[in-house]
């Protein structure tokens, strides 16, 4: 599925991917000092580590990109020494799986805001399921999972869905998304100009 | 990673990089499988030796290191103590409610979660990216596209660190004032991750050209600079998780 | 004679752009030559080079189409800018990444890198240095020396000396020149004065990114004088053609001492905790031009840095009087240019780069947009006002960051290398801004390596050698009695 990646789109997908690990590793604050809170208040900032995936995907627009920058963000922060250690990296493979899997549904040409808040909704899908086999979450009372879970997906689709969009957007108006996706046919009609 | 953490060689350090990551792999495998207390007790004991003595770390950066694992312990093991199912109740108080299952159920996670924290940390320590990804290349036969493109990435995370400054030092040259406070980290984020992420696109860019044009190709069959093969501290490490764990183990069911 | 590159009615246009770059272009290089692209900053050089190289399209997609196209096999390419070809942490790590894309055994790489590093004369105590502590001047040398590496047929250098020193460009020069004899070497390069023996034939292009002529050395230079001159071109003899005809130096006051606007003693500036600059005791005055100068890797960039507090300083600076710490505003009374143009850009377009500080000062915007106009037209980027800066060519981003920089026309301007990669026009263009802006009694402190601007603007010299400043001579004003001669 990655063979179509050139250099240039595993390179700038790495490091962008690579950058929001940092965001990441920083993030990890965030999350404990809401912890204490209870109640999960934290966990609606767990949306926050499934973004690196939605940023790629929407700036190079290839299919694997999604899967990859997940990978690569999650190596990044395990590499950086993170705390979360060795878990990042197997929850990081199952939730970029599960955003490439969304987009793979659109066939890669769908760049709607929808299709961004779909993919967050299945990343974070990837990390309950991982919760479930690791963190053995399900042993909570029903009504502190549903807390949990509510938490949890409201704030990936604000985090990964949304602010990776509009993100995204901001960066197209400073023109650097031409330099990694291909030129319009129209510049290559106008080349037959006088 | 080994960005600015100088520290002394230890036979940690000198353990291939591939191996080390697939035994780490296999015993954080072993981890979620692990129901029993004792043993995951045991466990932690035996990675803890390797990171406490072996990282090759000052002692005093080894004991500011340690803060997260506390963090990372507690966190994870309070939501189930407090909120988890069970039968004997050994304390409720409003909608906290502690089991004596929950509580185990509690110190289970905790004690995993701690065990991939110190096996994670253990391993970027001891490990420079640059050899992993030559490790990689060569036993995994990782394609070299992506491991050169790891690499080139991680060269610019110090860049991109001093990018911030530069950013910084082009707003003052400009006359924005610098501010403090908490309002301005706020803003500060704003102003500077959008060009910091652009140029960081931009550069990745540039370098995969330049990559290409020094004849950077994905073929497989390429020499390496650094040649990383087995030695007989691949052994000693094997060995000591074999001998230990399973002393460990025994240890567990017989109650130590 | 055996066709080594070729483009046949090449048409290639920038996305977005309204106009192609290049309209019908053909061009023919065969093995073994030695050829010359001359033209105006911002005509297309650099991307006939990545053409011919078949970087573009391959590596870098940009509309183009050609009725053929030809790339040589084996290739070097020397880019323009030194910060962003390295892929690898250290420099041992660099040049081995070359060694094994062409399967140079293990065994040979270690002498390999020695050896190319020998030969364009970086001498590191460890080649296993970290890339990021290495000059400007001192990460060019590495380049090269990378591209040496793959020992390729054809090189293409695109001005592979801006960044270095007047002793280090003669020496890369001499290197280029003792690797390249047997290779088709195809060169951008504004300053020709190295070059001109080197090589055999040359192309001169115009602004529209024509070519205009193309033959042999002798006859082009001979012949087209006129067009050269009219393009910008640094032919021989420039520098005393301007001189004669330029009113301004002529009218030079002699420089009296008046306000003191800089002033340090005993100022050191560290990096990573390394002190990396001295400076005994120094003085700036209204009205000075001020040349740093120096080798590679001295600190003058380090120098600028420390005065701007960029980097951690101790010892007494003062600034206009007050203690340089204690200044509100900085900006209010001083500026930078910075080596690298790229770092300094903060805007999404050129003209909005350029009126950036005027905004944050809150100017009234026709006064910004009549000061932008008048900027963008001195420095010909009028063309390109809405690109993003870093879409332009290397000489319209120099010029835009010294643009942006002095448009509030502080009373202190320090200025990293400012001409570096500029045609005469432009060069001249900027050099005159600036002594007009001197005139007015703004102090100019400027790091070049140009021997013609030190003898012809500055009234006053810095040298730094190995981390300190250690000299500081007053210019003698007369310097026209000594230009006859030249
Ligand atoms: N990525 C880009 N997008 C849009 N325009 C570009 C881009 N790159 C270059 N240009 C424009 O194309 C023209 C030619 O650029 P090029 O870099 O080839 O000039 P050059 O002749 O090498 O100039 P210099 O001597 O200043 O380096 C310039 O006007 C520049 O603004
Ligand atoms: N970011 C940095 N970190 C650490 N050391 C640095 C850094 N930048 C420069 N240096 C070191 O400081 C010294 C002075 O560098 P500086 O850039 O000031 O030289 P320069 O005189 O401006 O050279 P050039 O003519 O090549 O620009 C050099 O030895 C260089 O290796
Ligand atoms: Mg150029
Ligand atoms: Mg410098």
């Amino acid at each position: 599925m990655t063979k179509g990646l050139k250099l240039t789109d595993i390179l700038v997908t790495i490091v962008i991917a690579i950058a929001f690990g940092i965001v990441y590793i920083l993030w990890g604050s965030v999350y404990y000092a809401l912890k204490p809170i209870g109640l999960h208040a934290d966990q609606f900032m767990y949306g926050m580590w499934f973004i690196a995936a939605n940023v790629a995907f929407f700036i190079i627009r290839k299919p694997g990109v999604a899967l990859l920058a997940e990978i690569a963000a999650a190596s990044g922060e395990f590499l950086l020494g993170s705390p979360w250690g060795l878990t990042v990296l197997l929850y990081g493979v199952v939730q970029g799986l599960f955003a490439e899997l969304v987009f793979m549904a659109f066939k890669y040409k769908r760049f709607h805001i929808s299709v961004a808040i779909l993919s967050a909704i299945a990343a974070c899908l990837g990390s309950v399921l991982m919760d479930f086999a690791y963190g053995e979450i399900g042993d909570l009372v029903a009504w502190n999972l549903t807390l949990f879970m509510i938490a949890r997906f409201l704030g990936s689709i604000l985090f990964a869905g949304v602010c990776a969009y509009y993100l995204v957007k901001v960066l197209e108006a400073t023109g650097v998304t031409n330099l990694v996706r291909p030129a319009s046919s129209k510049d290559y009609a106008e080349l037959d100009q006088k | 990673m080994q960005l600015d953490f100088s520290s002394k060689e230890t036979w940690l350090h000198r353990i291939n990089p591939s191996l080390k990551l697939f035994v780490l792999i296999m015993l954080c495998i072993i981890v979620l499988l692990v129901h029993n207390l004792l043993f995951m007790m045991n466990f932690t004991v035996i990675v803890l030796i390797l990171f406490l003595c072996f990282t090759g770390q000052p002692t005093k950066r080894i004991l500011l290191l340690f803060i997260p694992f506390f963090v990372v312990f507690l966190s994870t093991s309070s939501s189930l103590i407090f909120f988890g199912q069970g039968n004997t109740t050994w304390f409720k108080w409003g909608l906290i409610h502690i089991t004596e299952e929950s509580f185990f159920r509690g110190l289970l996670v905790g004690f995993r979660a701690l065990l991939f924290a110190i096996l994670g940390l253990t391993f970027a320590l001891t490990t420079r990216p640059v050899y992993l990804f030559y490790s990689l290349m060569q036993q995994v036969k990782l394609n070299p596209k992506y491991a050169y493109s790891f690499m080139a990435a991680l060269r610019l995370i110090p860049i991109m660190l001093e990018e911030f400054q530069t950013i910084q030092n082009a707003m003052r040259v400009r006359g924005v004032v610098r501010q403090t406070g908490i309002r301005s980290v706020f803003l500060k984020m704003k102003a500077y991750s959008i060009p910091m992420l652009s140029g960081s696109i931009r550069r990745a860019h540039r370098i995969a050209v330049a990559m290409e044009a020094k004849r950077f190709s994905d073929t497989r069959n390429r020499t390496y600079y650094y040649e990383i093969g087995f030695s007989k501290y691949d052994i000693v490490f094997i060995l000591y998780f074999v001998t230990l764990l399973l002393a460990g183990y025994y240890g567990a069911i017989k109650g130590v | 004679m055996e066709r080594i590159a070729h483009v046949e009615k090449l048409r290639l246009k920038f996305p977005g752009d309204t106009s192609l770059l290049f309209k019908d272009l053909s061009s023919t290089f065969y093995k073994g030559e030695k050829v010359l692209l001359l033209g105006p900053s911002g005509c297309g050089k650099s991307t006939l080079l990545q053409v011919l190289s078949g970087l573009i399209p391959h590596s870098i997609e940009v509309p183009m189409k050609a009725e053929e196209l030809v790339s040589p096999t084996s290739w070097g390419y020397v880019f323009q800018d030194p910060d962003s070809q390295f892929c690898m942490p250290f420099v041992d790590e660099e040049i081995a990444f070359v060694l094994e894309n062409i399967n140079v055994p293990k065994q040979q790489m270690i002498d390999r890198i020695h050896h190319h590093l020998q030969q364009v004369g970086l001498h590191l105590p460890d080649i296993h240095t970290s890339i990021q502590t290495l000059s400007g001047g001192m990460k060019q040398r590495l380049a090269i020396a990378s591209i040496l590496a793959l020992k390729p047929d054809v090189l293409f250098l695109d001005e592979p000396t801006a960044m270095l020193d007047p002793k280090g460009t003669k020496e890369i020069w001499n290197v280029l020149k003792e690797v390249g004899q047997e290779k088709t070497v195809i060169i951008v390069e504004h300053k020709i004065d190295h070059v001109l023996e080197f090589i055999e034939r040359i192309i001169l292009f115009n602004e529209a990114g024509q070519i205009i002529a193309d033959g042999p050395k002798e006859k082009i230079l001979s012949t087209y004088k006129n067009e050269m001159r009219e393009q910008g071109i640094w032919f021989p003899g420039v520098w005393e053609e301007y001189l004669d005809t330029t009113p301004l130096l002529r009218s030079r006051k002699p420089f009296e001492k008046k306000e003191k606007v800089l002033e340090v003693q005993n100022f050191k500036g560290f990096r990573q905790k390394e002190e990396k600059i001295l400076v005994d005791d120094l003085q700036a005055y209204s009205g000075e031009w001020i040349v740093i100068k120096g080798e590679n890797g001295a600190g003058k960039s380090t120098l600028l840095h420390a005065f701007m507090q960029f980097i951690k300083t101790t010892g007494h600076c003062e600034l206009v009087g007050i203690a340089i710490k204690k200044v509100k505003k900085q900006t209010d009374f001083m500026t930078f240019v910075f080596q690298n143009p790229e770092f300094q850009f903060v805007a999404n377009s050129v003209y909005e780069e350029i009126a950036y500080s005027l905004k944050v000062d809150k100017v009234d915007s026709r006064e910004i947009e009549i000061k932008v106009e008048e900027l963008l037209e001195w420095f010909q980027l009028v063309d390109h006002w809405d690109k993003h800066p870093y879409q332009l060519s290397m000489g319209q981003k120099r010029r835009l960051s010294v643009a942006a920089s002095i448009v509030k026309e502080q009373k202190l301007i320090l200025l990293d290398e400012p001409t570096f990669g500029q045609d005469s026009k432009n060069t001249f263009a900027l050099l005159e801004w600036i002594e007009e802006l001197r005139l007015k009694g703004t102090t100019i402190i400027m790091i070049t390596h140009d021997e013609q601007i030190i003898n012809n603007f500055a009234t006053r010299i810095w040298t730094i050698e190995a981390g300190k400043v250690i000299s500081d001579e007053i210019q003698s004003m007369n310097m026209k009695t000594e230009l006859v001669s030249v």
